[in-house]
Order: C-alpha cells, then structure tokens, then sequence
C-alpha cells in the first residue's frame, strides 16, 4: 500500500514537473521545474530498491547538471526569440505524426506484453553500492573503462570549445 | 501489493513523449537540452524498473553509464551554445545551419 501511494506522489510529481519543464516560457523556471522531475524520479528509484542510484541521481543529476545550466541561464541571460524563418516548417506534421507513433507504440507494447512473473521475492542487496561495485568489476568492466574515457573527451571537448569562444573575443 | 512493473513502464513512456514534445517545440538550445534531459530519465525509471523486476544490478549499471552519458552531453551542449551565442548573440536552433567556425 505505501508503495501505490509513493509511486502515485512521485509519478505524478515526475510528469507534472516534466510539463512545467516542457512548457514554461522562462529558461530558469524550466531548469527549476526540471529539479523537481529529477527529485520525483530519485523518490521512484528508492521505491524500486536503488538506493544508490537515487543518490546520485539527486547528487550528479540535480546537484551538478542542472547547476550548470543554471550557471549558462544565467550567464547568456534570459534571450528573446527572434520571430524568425523556421526552416523546418515543411517537416513539422512528421515530427508530431512521429511523436504521437512513439507515443502510442509504447503505451500498446507496454500494456500488450506480459513480462515475466510478478515480482515476488525482495533481494535488497541488489541496489546496495557493494553489489553495484561488483557488477561493475567483474561483468560491465568495459562499460567502465569506456564511461571514463567519455568523460575525459567530454572534459578536453569542453576546454577546447571554450579556449576557441574566448579567442574569437580577441582574449587569450 | 506492489506496484506492477507496466505503471512504471508507462511512466516512461509518458516522460519520453513529454521529452519528445519539448524538443519539437522548443528553439532555445538550452531548453532543448533540459528536453532531453527528461528523455534520458525516461529510459532510466525503465531499466531500474527492469532491475528490480529480474533482481539484477545489470540494469542500474546500464542508468549509471546513461547518467554519465547524459553528463558528458550537457558539458558539450552547453559549451557549444555558449561559443555559438559569443559569436552570433543569437539562440535559435533554426538559425545554426553552418558548420563554418
């Protein structure tokens, strides 16, 4: 019963903050409303026995990512949008009639498949760090060692896309 | 009584479409960023889901690769938009259509 009433709160947190999200004029609104998603997604991952994986969800998701779009929100300012020519104009019915395929393939697949039995027996060890830690060492190594390597080109990426910005400022 | 794993999977999908719906109808990069922010979250509530459903660490390990993924993709994002916006003062996507420097 509490978890019905958990996932209610949070599933409806999660989507309501997701069309504030999608529809909020102001940037900084946006990124606030997205917080509240990523919160109410973290509430879910600790009702589905992920503690960890919550943790860092509301440590590297809503901690650091959306601070850093809060820092460029606030750097670059609140821009007006130019009313200009949308070149995409021709393709727009596609990406809707794409948008509503998406949505309702999912809903038929979701409610058409019968996966697997109900889950029954509760093995909370599985989302404690100690489990993570050796699934990630002894079957998903690659996966590691890529995922720092991603992040190492994302970090030189980033000095580099920056040094470029601020010599076309005449800066060093 | 638990929640059956097909709530959860709708809740995916329904965060994936809101996602989609935002990047179609958005013009601001930045905005089109936090758009796909919610997108990835989508496929996360469904793989944790999946990871509770067979017991299995398997799937929180594939949202921790997905959570730096989306990380490693903000950075840039960002700091594209940035070095777009010094040199244009502009933020329209449909106005980014050279690949010149």
């Amino acid at each position: 019963m509490a978890e019905q009433v958990t996932f209610a709160i949070a599933a409806i947190g999660a989507l309501g903050f997701g069309i504030g999200v999608v529809f909020f004029r102001d940037a900084f609104r946006a990124a606030v409303s997205l917080i509240g998603t990523l919160l109410a997604v973290a509430l879910l991952f600790i009702v589905l026995e992920a503690p960890f994986v919550a943790a860092l969800q509301v440590i590297v998701y809503a901690g650091a990512i959306v601070v850093m779009f809060l820092f460029v929100i606030a750097y670059l300012g609140d821009r007006p949008i130019v009313p200009g020519t949308d070149r995409m104009d021709a393709v727009q019915p596609v990406a809707w009639i794409a948008l509503a395929g998406v949505a309702a393939f999912g809903a038929i697949t979701v409610l058409a498949s019968a996966i697997g039995p109900e889950h029954s027996v509760s093995d909370t060890n599985v989302g404690s760090p100690a489990s993570i830690g050796h699934a990630f060492l002894n079957q998903h190594i690659i996966a590691f060692e890529v995922t720092s390597l991603i992040m190492l080109i994302a970090a030189v990426g980033a000095v580099i896309l920056a040094k470029r910005a601020v010599m076309l400022e005449g800066g060093r | 009584m638990t929640v059956p794993i097909s709530a959860y999977l709708m809740l995916s999908v329904g965060l994936l479409v809101l996602g989609m719906l935002g990047v179609i109808r958005r013009r601001n990069p930045l905005l089109l960023l936090l758009s796909i922010e919610l997108m990835l979250n989508a496929g996360n509530v469904a793989l944790i889901g999946f990871s509770r459903q067979w017991n299995d660490p398997s799937g929180q390990i594939f949202a921790l690769v997905v959570m730096v993924v989306a990380a490693a993709e903000v950075v840039i994002g960002l700091g594209l938009t940035v070095a777009v916006f010094r040199s244009r003062m502009n933020l329209d996507v449909d106005e980014m259509s050279s690949m010149k420097g």
